[in-house]
């Protein structure tokens, strides 16, 4: 049944990414002017033109060049970099992992941060006590309008600069996981803040609306504890608003990924992104955009999945 | 209403003398929302800045002055100055300028083609609504901070790119929340009425639909603004937004960057503002949702 769901679901997402492939096809194609003259610059000469305008199938009609595009995606195939002569695919393969573990950890980070923040403050104001509720609205409401880039220069400021708890820059040894945590810490607690408060709103909201019906009052009516009303009845409701939300937030996310990696430093798809925008290396800012969005394609598939896992009224 | 109104327009005049008292009454309680009261307080004195900074005494933005480099805030510096002595207020006031017109323009932008498209698949439906939300689909796979970008990769950077960037991103969000509306308000008896006296389609869509999905738009238009201004602002901050000489918030939190240890008001004061601003948005957009949708009550706090 779950495994139908989920087929269907990947059916109905094949026009959407056949599109998305075709948008990222489009990034080279729709520069203005003649694109490789565009990439090169004027003082370049004819033969590097020629060469790159070879490379990046600007020769063939639009058709042909779009089914070899796929064709190449089908094979693993992202093209090579301007900047570094190397394949895209080989760049991928060792930025993809930074982006994946910051953006995950701050998911799941700020989603335990959050709905425990939510449910608790939700649970203190169904029993009168509204002072963290109070305090966690109003710091949701401010970290909703700080854009993750100024929490980095306020943290950097304060954790870096001035306490110096965490170094600013260095590698990524994936082997030495002391140093990897002490790296990541910042970047992942920067980007889970705003997590945090999302889904604490969210949390709230739907935890109190669901401690306010008729099968709470009757399970606080029969003698069980306001705490065990609320984990067994009302959290569990509460949470299918918090998935969809989770699933939302994930783009914001990721675009809070791409500034975090360019101010501490990190070798992920970002900085990446930003490196290749800068040098007008297309083949890489095409593989990236691509990545990014067959990500955010998949969170959001994912969450869809949990969300009927979760409710059992909607058929799977 | 002109000449070319429909029979239908006879009693014009009759609903709307009705419907004056109403929107007096809605202007009330408007502003007697908590929240909208703190927006526009907080938004109110720095978009006049913003608006009249070309007739207030604040200098050139960019005269540099060497003597002055790197001075910490006072009453002759409010915001203090950055590493070529400007001084930083004056700079923030014309960055707010320029972040405030990105801003309300691709809000702008993206609601009013959002109202259009919406509307046309929501009520054509078939293939009108088949191509749209299609395309619609692919481009809400991509995070908006993301098209920013890459519109710049394409275009170049420029207020008038970050503008088309901003709005390419935040138009599909608008059509789908417009269509969602206008195929909520398709269902109403009304509608059938005026169908049933066959009532042309575009006075159905001007007279009916259109006005009645107006102020759930309004409301995000306010938040897009808000998040518009955010993008460009992380957009101008990796120099890939507005560049320099033309100030924008973004680009002035850059520039104090290295010197963020020392001399944190570079970046800071225009970091304050552009959360003062992002913040009153959102409150202005919270407060009007209460008002204007009775349905929704924010349990807890008022």
């Amino acid at each position: 049944m779950g495994g139908s769901y989920v087929l269907r679901r990947l059916y109905h997402l094949v026009p959407t990414l056949l599109g998305v492939i075709t948008l990222t096809f489009l990034v080279v194609r729709l520069l203005p002017g003649d694109p490789a003259l565009y990439i090169l610059g004027e003082n370049s000469t004819q033969a590097s033109v020629d060469a790159l305008r070879d490379q990046l199938n600007l020769g063939e009609p639009l058709p042909s060049a779009w089914l070899s595009y796929m064709g190449s995606l089908l094979t693993g195939d992202l093209g090579e970099s301007i900047a570094y002569r190397v394949p895209v695919s080989e760049i991928l393969s060792s930025v993809l992992p930074v982006t994946v573990a910051i953006a995950t950890s701050a998911l799941i980070l700020g989603t335990i941060l959050g709905v425990t923040i939510g449910a608790v403050a939700a649970h203190l104001a169904s029993r009168g006590r509204a002072g963290l509720d109070h305090a966690l609205t109003s710091t949701s409401i401010v970290l909703e309008g700080t854009p993750p880039f100024v929490v980095a220069l306020i943290a950097m400021l304060f954790f870096v600069l001035r306490l110096e708890w965490f170094p600013a820059v260095g590698v990524i040894d994936w082997g030495d996981v002391g140093g990897v945590v002490e790296r990541l810490a910042m970047p992942v607690g920067v980007l889970a803040i705003g997590e945090v408060a999302t889904i604490g709103r969210i949390t709230r909201t739907s935890t109190l609306d669901s401690l306010g019906n008729d099968y709470v009052r009757t399970a606080r009516a029969l003698g069980e504890s306001s705490v065990s009303a609320l984990t067994h009845h009302g959290l569990r409701n509460s949470l299918l608003p918090v998935i969809t939300m989770v699933g939302l937030s994930f783009g914001r996310l990721l675009g809070g990924t791409i500034v975090i990696e360019v101010i501490f430093s990190l070798p992920g798809m970002g900085s990446t992104l930003i490196d290749g925008i800068v040098g007008r290396d297309y083949p890489v800012i095409q593989a990236l955009v691509l990545v990014y969005a067959l990500l955010y394609v998949f969170v959001n598939l994912l969450t869809d999945v949990l969300y009927r896992l979760a409710d059992p009224r909607v058929e799977l | 209403m002109t000449a070319t109104a429909t029979p239908l327009d006879v009693g014009q005049a009759d609903t709307a003398t009705v419907e004056v008292p109403p929107r007096f009454d809605m202007a009330r309680r408007l502003l007697r929302t908590r929240r909208l009261q703190f927006g526009l307080a907080m938004l109110a004195p720095i978009a006049l800045l913003a608006l009249f900074e070309p007739l207030l005494p604040f200098g050139d933005s960019n005269a540099s002055n060497l003597q002055a480099r790197f001075l910490s805030p006072s009453l002759d510096h409010l915001f203090g100055t950055d590493a070529l002595g400007r001084d930083v207020l004056a700079r923030t006031v014309a960055g707010g300028r320029i972040s405030l017109v990105v801003g309300v323009a691709a809000a702008f932008a993206s609601v009013s083609i959002g109202i259009v498209l919406g509307t046309v698949a929501a009520y054509f439906g078939k293939w009108v609504d088949s191509t749209i939300s299609g395309l619609v689909n692919v481009l809400l796979a991509f995070p908006g901070l993301l098209i920013g970008l890459t519109a710049v990769a394409m275009f170049g950077a420029g207020v008038g790119q970050v503008i088309l960037a901003v709005s390419i991103a935040f138009t599909p969000r608008a059509i789908r929340l417009q269509r969602s509306l206008v195929l909520g308000i398709k269902s109403n008896p009304y509608m059938d009425a005026a169908r049933m006296v066959a009532a042309p389609t575009r006075w159905i869509l001007v007279r009916h639909i259109v006005p009645n999905t107006l102020s759930p738009m309004l409301v995000v238009a306010s938040i897009y603004t808000a998040n518009a201004i955010l993008i460009e602002a992380t957009m101008s901050f990796m120099g890939l937004g507005i560049v320099p000489p033309t100030p924008s918030w973004g680009n002035i939190i850059k520039d104090g960057e290295p010197y963020l240890r020392e001399s944190w008001w570079i970046s800071l004061m225009p970091a304050l503002l552009l959360i003062l601003v992002a913040i009153a948005l959102h409150l202005i957009a919270d407060g009007a949702r209460q008002v204007l949708d009775p349905t929704e009550h924010d349990r807890g706090a008022k």
